[in-house]
Parts: C-alpha cells; structure tokens; sequence
C-alpha cells in the first residue's frame, strides 16, 4: 500500500452487500450493516463471522456502521447481545442521515429525543455515533449530520410514545436503482476503489477519491469530491474535484460523454477514440485534456 | 430441477421473442422438456411466433390466480414431443401478477421440466422485475446498434444487482456490413458489455419469414440463423459444441495478453 502512489487506505470495493460484514479497518474491527436486510439475516451473519473464530474476536473494539436505511427495531438491541456473547465492545455505531424530507415539523428534527432511561438496551459502551466528515459541500441530496446517536438510530421504537421521533428521516443513503453499487463511504478522505464495469443507470458518488477497475459505460456517471482515476475506458460523464478548486480525471481511454472538474463542463467531440491514457484537470478556468506522461501536470499533487 | 432462463434485452424489437422460441424448440430437439413462458402480460406474441394462438384456453395469469392448474395452461406443441407454451394473457397488465407469483410459478415448472425460457418484455418496469423474479440466470439479446448495446449494458447492471448470471447472444449480424464497418462487430459489442458469448446469430431472411409463419426457424430448414439456434442451445445445455471461433480478432489478442473480457 505505501507504495501506491494515491493513498487506498482504508478501501472500499463494491460488491453485492451482505446483511453484515465484518472487516478489518485502520482503525480497528469494523462490522458494516445494510439495513436494507431484516434483523435475522443481519444477526445470522454477525454470528457466522463470529463462529468460525470465536477466540479471536474476543476483546476487541469494534465499530458498527449503519448503511442504507435505519436500523429496524430491536436490531441493535440483538447486535448487542451478540457482541456481549462474543466479549466485543461496540465502541461506536456511524451511519448517514439524509436531508430530513419535507412534511417533517423542523421542530420534530430539531430535537432527537435523548431522553435518559427511553433506551434499555444502549449500553453505556455504545457510546454517541459519530461519521466524521469534512464540510465539503456536494451537489448530491446527503447532507452530513453528526452526531447520531444510538437512540436516534433505533428510533422510534425507543422513545416514549409521547414525544417527537425522527421517524421521518431515514438514515438512506442513495437514490439510484442499484443501491449496493451507490453507497457512500462514511469517512471523506477515503479512496473508494470499485471494480467494474459501471454500467449504464449506475451513479457513483463518493466523497474522496474514485479509483475504478474497469470500463465506466455510457449512461453511467461516476462523481467525486476528489479525483477520478479509471484504469480501463471512460465512457460516461465523469465529476472530478466536485465542490473543489482543484481536481482531474485520469484514465487509460478518455472516451467520455461528459467531463466536469469543479464547476467547469467540457463535453466530448464527436465520435473519436483515445489511443493513449489522458488526464482532464483545470486550468485558467479551462478544462484541459493532454497525454498523461506518467506524472501529475502542474500543481496537481495538492489535490491529493 | 430443471434450470430457468430468461431471455431480455432492454431494448424492444431486437428479437426476444424469436430468441426464445428458437432456443426453446432446439432444446427440445436435443431431447430436452422444454417450457417457454410468455412474462409479456398485456402484449403477448410468443404464441403467435409459436403458431399456437389459436389453441390458447388458459394462460399465464390464469394459472397464477389458481383459476386453473399449471398443468392446464401449459400448451403442448404438436410437432415436438416435448416442447410446452405458457402464454400470456392479452387483457391484463403487467401489475397482474408480483414476482413473488412468478417465482413460486417458474419453481413449480423446474420441478417437473428441464428448460423454463422466460420470454421478458421490453423495458426495466414491473413486467422485467416478474420475468427476471424465477429466474436462474439470463440471455441478454443485443443487436448490433449504440442503442441496443446501452439497454443491454443497463440490463446487465440490473441483473447483476438482483443475483441473476447474464450471457450474451448477439443477434442480426451482417459479415457484410462488419466488413464494410458500417456494422459493429460482435467483438466491439462484447467490449462494451463485458459478458460470455453464447453465440452470434447471423442476420437471415429466412427467420422473418418462418417466424411469421408462425415456425421457428430450427424446426423449418438448416439456414445459418438456425444453426446457430441450435449451436446456442447444445451450449446452454452444457454440450460440446464445434470449435468454431466465434470471438473477434481483439479479444483473442487482449485473451492473449492476459486481459480476458471475464463476465462481471
């Protein structure tokens, strides 16, 4: 990894999303849920993780990432249960919030119930979440909220009938077809690696950098807040830099229908094939497209 | 168990429908039970290029509502012994039936036959969630044409997010207008969609004409198109099939290189 020449620490390559994954992070045991899935199926595959190596779990700190939707009733109060059984410590629980929709009160969001006592199962150890993020602004419809905390994750069924819940928001993610391939990543200056090919319909929206194994296809659209490398042919509409002054795409075949760096728009010329890896960055407020020689044009570096 | 399959495109008119009777009726020519499901609910046409219109008493959504049983709603073509129709229905719509139903239905046919051919309709809607609901894995059929190839790329996506395995079959290539490059060829469309090839069915008069006469084209002569019909199917069956090269010239050498178009 120290020689990689783009930090790909920590990494996140797509795949089909399992109910519960659990994986090893810089910082430490992490357990990764969809929330798509029901409570059984998420609990069923923490505890086939856990089994095959019941020791070697045993002590340690683990983080819980929420993805794809709130958590259904109860499910963490069982996540709970099983971390005790296997002597692991939830050290914190993340996950996203979406914009609240409208037709919620702002008075109901304004106040997330904390009230002491509403929650039995919150340990104490299951300590206030936090997805840390940078303000960068993104032209997506996720608006970072922190921190979350444990009650709000499990509303509403925890709170007390009479109060305000924040069962209008919904900590989704994203709004494309393919919700396993558009997740978002919950730390902002991690690479995101995917393999591909991304296909036509499929938005990648990622905070950090993008790097893509594989063909991105006409019809697809890949975006990031950082830059954009493709090892294979760029074919659909790329969003380097996003929100950023400085930022490029970088790919093996730069084919695209589209290109956008920062706030600038460049589209394709009609009908050509790139024999050689180009790379698109900004400069004088221009979108400038040259051969890529094996090092980064001018002062590109410090966008990484 | 018998195995399900179905047969979509994204696309409308690049023929999933004649795909599928073709394939159904070579399957059965190699020994085969064969089922062929019209999931076109409200714009049927399999039984149409089946030639079995006029024998259809019960259909699809019949058999869903437990109006009659399966068994009753399948339609046996006579001239093979082993082929079977499941039309559509013609007066409802594709919110008809849930893929719930249809997988429930596709099960209980695997049960008893060896081939279910799933003949979906064009679009991405409710009437492609039905058809690809059953199923074990998909055909994707694309025409040489930009437009084609993205429903197709759209397709694929969507089949890889709901766990369904997708070969491609190519259909309506000319040599000629590759030749002329005034085609793309089947090695530029791989590239693009990044599957298996089952195979590439050749552009042939004689399918518009048996198909309208409601023959599948296997069953009427040996032209090129129903060659390589029958070629698809023995490898959908898992049969060896002649070693005729049928990847371009850029696949074979990236193949060499150690870039294989691998299915995603």
């Amino acid at each position: 990894m120290e020689a990689a020449a783009i930090e790909l620490d920590p990494v996140d390559v797509v795949e089909v999303k399992p109910p519960a994954l659990l994986r090893g992070t810089a910082r430490g045991l992490e357990v990764v849920i969809d929330a798509t899935a029901d409570s059984d199926a998420i609990t069923g595959a923490m505890v086939m993780w856990l089994d095959k190596a019941p020791g070697f779990f045993k002590g340690s700190d683990v983080r819980l990432r929420v993805e794809s939707g709130p958590l259904a009733p109860g499910c963490l109060g069982r996540i709970d249960a099983i971390a005790q059984r296997f002597e692991l410590r939830i050290v914190e629980v993340s996950a996203m919030k979406v914009a609240i929709p409208l037709g919620v009160a702002p008075g109901v969001v304004d106040e997330p119930q904390l009230a002491a006592g509403s929650a039995p199962t919150a340990d104490a150890e299951v300590a206030a979440a936090v997805a840390e993020f940078d303000d960068v602004p993104t032209n997506s419809g996720v608006v970072p909220v922190g921190p979350i905390t444990v009650e709000q994750l499990m509303a509403p069924h925890l709170v007390s009938e009479d109060e305000p819940t924040l069962s209008g928001a919904p900590l989704a993610l994203s709004a494309t077809a393919e919700a396993s391939l558009a997740t978002k990543s919950a730390d902002s200056s991690a690479t995101r690696v995917v393999v591909g090919p991304v296909r036509s319909g499929v938005i990648l929206d990622h905070e950090g950098h993008l790097f893509i194994f594989g063909d991105v296809n006409p019809g697809a659209e890949v975006r990031a807040t950082g830059n954009i490398v493709v090892l294979g042919r760029l074919r659909g509409t790329a969003h380097a830099g996003i929100g950023q002054e400085l930022g490029f795409i970088l790919a093996l075949r730069l084919e695209a229908q589209q290109l956008r760096v920062g706030r600038k728009v460049a589209r394709s010329g009609e009908d050509f094939h790139a024999v050689e890896p180009e790379i698109a960055f900004l400069t004088d407020d221009k979108i400038v497209v040259e051969r890529y020689q094996g090092r980064l044009p001018r002062n590109l570096a410090s966008s990484i | 168990m018998g195995r399900a399959i179905v047969i979509t495109s994204g696309k409308g008119g690049v023929g999933k429908t004649t795909t599928t009777a073709n394939l159904g009726a070579a399957l059965a020519a190699l020994g085969y039970s064969v089922v062929l499901v019209d999931a076109d609910i409200g714009l049927r046409n399999l039984d149409v290029v089946m030639g079995l219109e006029n024998r259809i008493v019960y259909h699809v959504v019949d058999a869903i509502r437990g109006k009659c049983s399966v068994q009753k709603a399948l339609i046996k073509d006579r001239r093979m012994e082993n082929l079977w129709l499941l039309p559509a229905s013609q007066t409802d719509d594709k919110d008809a039936v849930t893929p719930d139903d249809m997988r429930s239905l596709i099960f209980e046919l695997k049960n008893t036959y060896d081939f279910i051919l799933i003949d979906c309709p064009a679009g991405i809607e409710q009437g492609f969630k039905n058809a690809i609901a059953g199923a074990d894995e998909a055909v994707v059929v694309a025409t040489p044409e930009v437009s084609s190839i993205r429903d197709a790329d759209r397709v694929v996506g969507l089949l890889a997010a709901a766990d369904v395995p997708a070969r491609l079959v190519v259909n309506r290539i000319s040599a000629a207008l590759v030749k002329r490059g005034d085609m793309l060829s089947q090695a530029d469309v791989i590239e693009i969609l990044a599957l298996e090839l089952l195979g590439a069915i050749p552009l042939d008069d004689q399918v518009i004409a048996t198909t309208n006469k409601g023959i599948p084209a296997v069953l009427e002569n040996k032209c090129a198109a129903a060659k390589e019909f029958i070629r698809i199917a023995k490898k959908l069956a898992g049969q060896e099939v002649d070693a005729k090269e049928s990847v371009g010239f850029f696949t074979r050498i990236s193949r060499a290189l150690g870039f294989s178009a691998t299915p995603a």
